[in-house]
């Protein structure tokens, strides 16, 4: 875990009306390393996630992905979105599309990646989560796991260098979390830059290199996951991890 | 023709393109046709026939120029009622309060008698001056169909789209509008139907469409049962071919097949 932080979040605050949602947050994504973000809802850290590609802007401190600082500026967000993938609770794959049209929409409209390269590599990448026999259906003949890794698929398919996970297995029947949780391994694995909010403590202690513990709107604490599972570093995170079943 | 005539290893594309075909191309020979149909039928309408079949044709024409002018102030309204600076906000919502505010009639009224009043040298003929009226008219009910269909597009496909790098253009050309014309696609197709019987109050400015011809010769001829029977079911062919012309286009986007 050397390498050169590739997000960095300064001192970030958000409030939604009167009430703050982010105080004064910060920490740092480095690149290849996985870090699981945990904490009650409410605490802030999906809104942190969503602050990072500005689809909740945040209020004062900075953001930079790659050195460059988050902002207002149309063209620089949506190269700075091209490089940071989304994964999101509800999927919100595009209902009107085919998987492979999901897939190849980004790189068809923002490369112009010819059609035919364009589905090629959508091919490769649904080989990839295992959903290749399903290119042709539309997202609503899928089940709620399988919808989950072609919105994997979708986000890999520009090629990110990081990629968010904001509770990707939150809305998914039990049986259906594993699939979604072993692709997510298997990218971890391949070296994947990831920042994932979960509730899923098992896949924290395995695949994570960090854990941030969210509270109120900070990072109340940070650790490797051993030490973090291991040695609660007070009554709080050992509450929580009892109510999650870590 | 309904969906279900075609063969069932037809995919939707190719049954909702056969459907949307026959439907139009019914319509043209039926169009075309009318004058001859009419002329089958008993006195008074028999010798008038080339004059029903002028009307009708005048009708469709009617509907079919103020419903393409709708489409686009629909859409345009639409849009600037959901855009980001308040002045278009402003001028869509007025146009809205006062279209939906006043009866038709006076709409078409006031475009052929005080427009030319108020805007000198804007002196439209009948036909073209029906045409804006109703054009007008049916951009603000479109407007309220489309922006119904803009608002029930889920927050997340925006946030999937922006979320990908993907432009506004694109963003709203590729993914929220496309979702957004299937849902407004049932009023749309209510609208239209409207218009197309709306058109008949034209006739309020000489416009010699399908009901001008059948009250003037109604009067003249004194035979009120034959003459608006019809024009009653002149209409009711008109709206029956259109609707399934539109049934095809609603087939198309039903993806999920639940329209059964």
């Amino acid at each position: 875990m050397t390498a050169a932080p590739y997000i960095v979040i300064d001192r970030v605050c958000k409030s939604f009306g009167a009430q703050p949602v982010l105080r004064d947050v910060c920490t740092q994504f480095r690149s290849g390393e996985v870090s699981v973000i945990i904490g009650a809802s409410g605490s802030g850290k999906s809104t942190l996630l969503r602050a990072i590609n500005r689809l909740e802007p945040h209020d004062s401190g900075t953001i930079t992905i790659a050195g460059v600082p988050v902002g207002p500026h149309e063209a620089t967000l949506q190269q700075q979105r091209t490089d940071v993938g989304m994964v999101f609770q509800q999927f919100n794959l595009f209902g009107h599309m085919t998987v492979l049209d999901n897939l190849t929409l980004a790189p068809r409209r923002i490369h112009r990646t010819p059609r035919a390269q364009a589905n090629a590599q959508a091919m490769a990448l649904l080989r990839r989560v295992g959903l290749q026999e399903h290119a042709a259906k539309y997202p609503w003949q899928l089940s709620g796991g399988q919808q989950q890794r072609v919105a994997i698929a979708r986000a890999l398919a520009m090629n990110p260098k990081v990629m968010l996970f904001d509770e990707p297995t939150s809305a998914l029947d039990p049986e259906m979390v594993q699939e979604v949780l072993d692709v997510m391994r298997e990218l971890a694995r391949a070296g994947m830059t990831m920042v994932v909010v979960t509730h899923e403590m098992g896949f924290a202690r395995e695949v994570a290199d960090r854990v941030l513990f969210f509270d109120q709107g900070r990072i109340a604490h940070e650790a490797p996951p051993a030490e973090f599972f291991g040695q609660p570093a007070n009554e709080r995170i050992r509450a929580f991890i009892g109510r999650m079943g870590g | 023709m309904p969906i279900a005539f075609w063969p069932a290893h037809w995919s939707r594309l190719q049954r909702s393109n056969a459907t949307l075909a026959t439907a139009l191309l019914l319509l043209v020979l039926v169009m075309a046709a009318l004058g001859r149909l009419f002329s089958w039928l008993p006195e008074p309408i028999g010798s008038s026939a080339e004059t029903f079949a002028d009307g009708a044709r005048t009708t469709l024409w009617l509907t079919l120029v103020s419903g393409g002018l709708g489409l686009v102030l629909g859409t345009a309204t639409a849009l600037a009622r959901t855009s980001r600076w308040a002045l278009l906000r402003w001028g869509a919502r007025f146009y809205l309060w006062v279209i939906r505010g006043t009866p038709l009639l006076v709409q078409i009224l006031f475009v052929y008698f005080a427009l030319p009043l108020l805007v000198p040298g804007l002196r439209l003929p009948e036909f073209a001056a029906a045409v804006l009226a109703l054009g007008l008219n049916a951009g603000a009910y479109n407007s309220e169909a489309i922006r119904a269909g803009l608002l029930a597009v889920p927050q997340g496909q925006t946030e999937a789209a922006r979320a990908l790098g993907l432009r506004r253009r694109h963003v709203f050309l590729d993914v929220v509008m496309p979702q957004a014309f299937k849902m407004a696609l049932p009023p749309l197709v209510s609208n239209f139907v409207a218009l197309l019987k709306d058109s008949s109050l034209a006739y309020a400015i000489g416009v010699v469409e399908l009901t001008n011809v059948g009250n003037r010769l109604q009067s003249q001829t004194f035979q009120p049962i034959a003459t608006l029977s019809t024009v009653a079911l002149t209409y009711l062919v008109l709206t029956t071919l259109i609707t399934q012309a539109t049934q095809a286009i609603e087939y198309r986007f039903d993806i999920e097949d639940r329209a059964r």
